[in-house]
């Protein structure tokens, strides 16, 4: 079986389970709303302004994404599934079958949350596409980092807390990059920010280095 | 031990030169000394990543638990400079702009640069296994090792920062008084060895280590690394 059968399958997996117990969906999605009700309540009518505005999005998906895509491996080795997946498809496989069912969640976390924090904080993007090419950069990458920590994390029986703590330091370039895009989208037409070409940087480097480290990752 | 001497007389005169012999930059006024302990200190933190990065790509070719302390070594003591240089880098933010910190992007840079360390070594004591804990700290390690780039180089040339232009600028220019630049390349050589004698001695205490503890080969073969 090639590479991109396997993680096809691995996909298609993930996907059907999902779809069963809408469990990690449910469990992205509602603390992305409960965090976003939080900070909407908490800053109230005055949070109009665009830096803040894009912060307080991207502080909400982060940390959603942190809580809900960890769970890929997680529930794997719970189940006692791990070492099974480990046999029938090789590592690069299933990190790319697990990376694209949490990028698959992340985008309809996002496509939640994003029209609701607009509606929320009454705001709306002077560029739409750019703003668009952002969250899609920025969820590639995130989804890719949050799936290699994960991995790394559920073969050190180590979980909760830990995931934001390795997460979030490498995810610092995405998180700087895409509040920068999400200002600039709220206030300035165009699609081609720089910030773009830093997320998009970002998302080949993890991936490559994915590609490249596979076997060391889940060498279990 | 003649040579450990040596250092120690050479980092006093680079202080006393710091303080006597290179004039003061124009704009930084008295914040001009610090220079010459908080770059060279921020320097090693990212000698340190690259030893570290170094090692842990050895290990995951090699699998010798060996390549796996050194990069333990690197790591730990990456970690003490990226604070000294955190805490230099604050104490200048307070000096020329009034307050210790204001998440300035180069500022940002390095406090995320050290979560980065923190990080590395919580998931090393996540870890019991020593061959499991050496090769997920290394896939770790190697990915931080690939985005600190952007974190440290581009990132931050998307914001405004208050923090003056490196030592050589955009423009490829060297803006600095040829005195400042002897001293300030003075302290750079000489925190440079200072890490590296630091790093042999907590490396081959780690080596001596694994070698009692069976792990190594060669017990009492302890002042090879």
């Amino acid at each position: 079986m090639s590479t991109w059968t396997a993680a096809r399958a691995v996909f298609a997996k993930d996907v059907t389970t999902e779809l069963r117990s809408r469990y990690a969906l449910s469990a992205t999605a509602v603390f992305a709303l409960a965090s976003l009700a939080v900070v909407s309540y908490a800053v109230g009518p005055f949070g109009g302004r665009p830096e803040l505005l894009a912060a307080f999005l991207w502080t909400v998906l982060l940390y959603a994404a942190s809580a809900g895509l960890a769970q890929a491996f997680l529930r794997e080795v719970e189940r006692r599934t791990w070492l099974t997946l480990r046999l029938v498809a090789s590592p690069g496989a299933i990190l790319l079958g697990k990376g694209a069912v949490n990028l698959v969640l992340l985008l309809a976390t996002e496509a939640l949350v994003v029209p609701l924090f607009l509606a929320l904080f009454g705001a709306s993007f002077r560029s739409l596409p750019g703003f668009v090419a952002v969250l899609l950069l920025a969820s590639v990458g995130l989804s890719a980092a949050i799936t290699i920590v994960s991995a790394l994390l559920a073969q050190a029986r180590a979980h909760g807390a830990l995931v934001s703590a390795l997460a979030f330091p490498l995810v610092v370039p995405v998180l700087m990059a895409a509040v920068a895009g999400t200002r600039r989208a709220l206030v300035e037409p165009g699609v081609a920010p720089p910030e773009l070409k830093v997320l998009a940087a970002y998302a080949g480097v993890v991936i490559g280095m994915g590609i490249v480290l596979a076997e060391h990752v889940l060498d279990d | 031990m003649a040579w450990r001497w040596g250092l120690f007389f050479y980092m006093a005169a680079v202080t006393v030169a710091a303080f006597l012999y290179a004039p003061l930059a124009r704009k930084l006024h008295e914040q001009t000394r610090i220079i010459y302990w908080h770059i060279p200190v921020a320097w090693v933190t990212v000698v340190a990543f690259v030893v570290a990065g170094w090692h842990s790509w050895r290990y995951l070719a090699t699998r010798d638990l060996g390549e796996d302390a050194r990069a333990a070594a690197a790591a730990e003591l990456g970690l003490l400079f990226c604070v000294l240089a955190t805490v230099s880098g604050s104490i200048f933010s307070k000096g020329m702009w009034g307050a210790y910190w204001n998440w300035d992007p180069r500022q940002t840079s390095i406090f995320f640069l050290l979560l980065i360390y923190a990080a590395y070594l919580t998931l090393r004591a996540a870890v019991e296994d020593p061959a499991r804990r050496a090769r997920l700290a290394a896939v770790y390690g190697l990915f931080a090792a690939a985005v600190t780039p952007l974190l440290i180089f581009v990132v931050p040339r998307l914001f405004f920062t208050l923090h003056p232009d490196p030592i050589v600028n955009a423009g490829g220019k060297l803006e600095m008084h040829p005195r400042m630049f002897q001293v300030f390349m003075a302290a750079l050589g000489g925190f440079t060895v200072l890490f590296f004698w630091v790093y042999s001695l907590d490396v081959r205490i780690r080596l001596h280590q694994l070698r009692q503890d069976g792990v190594l080969p060669g017990a009492g073969k302890d002042r090879s690394a």
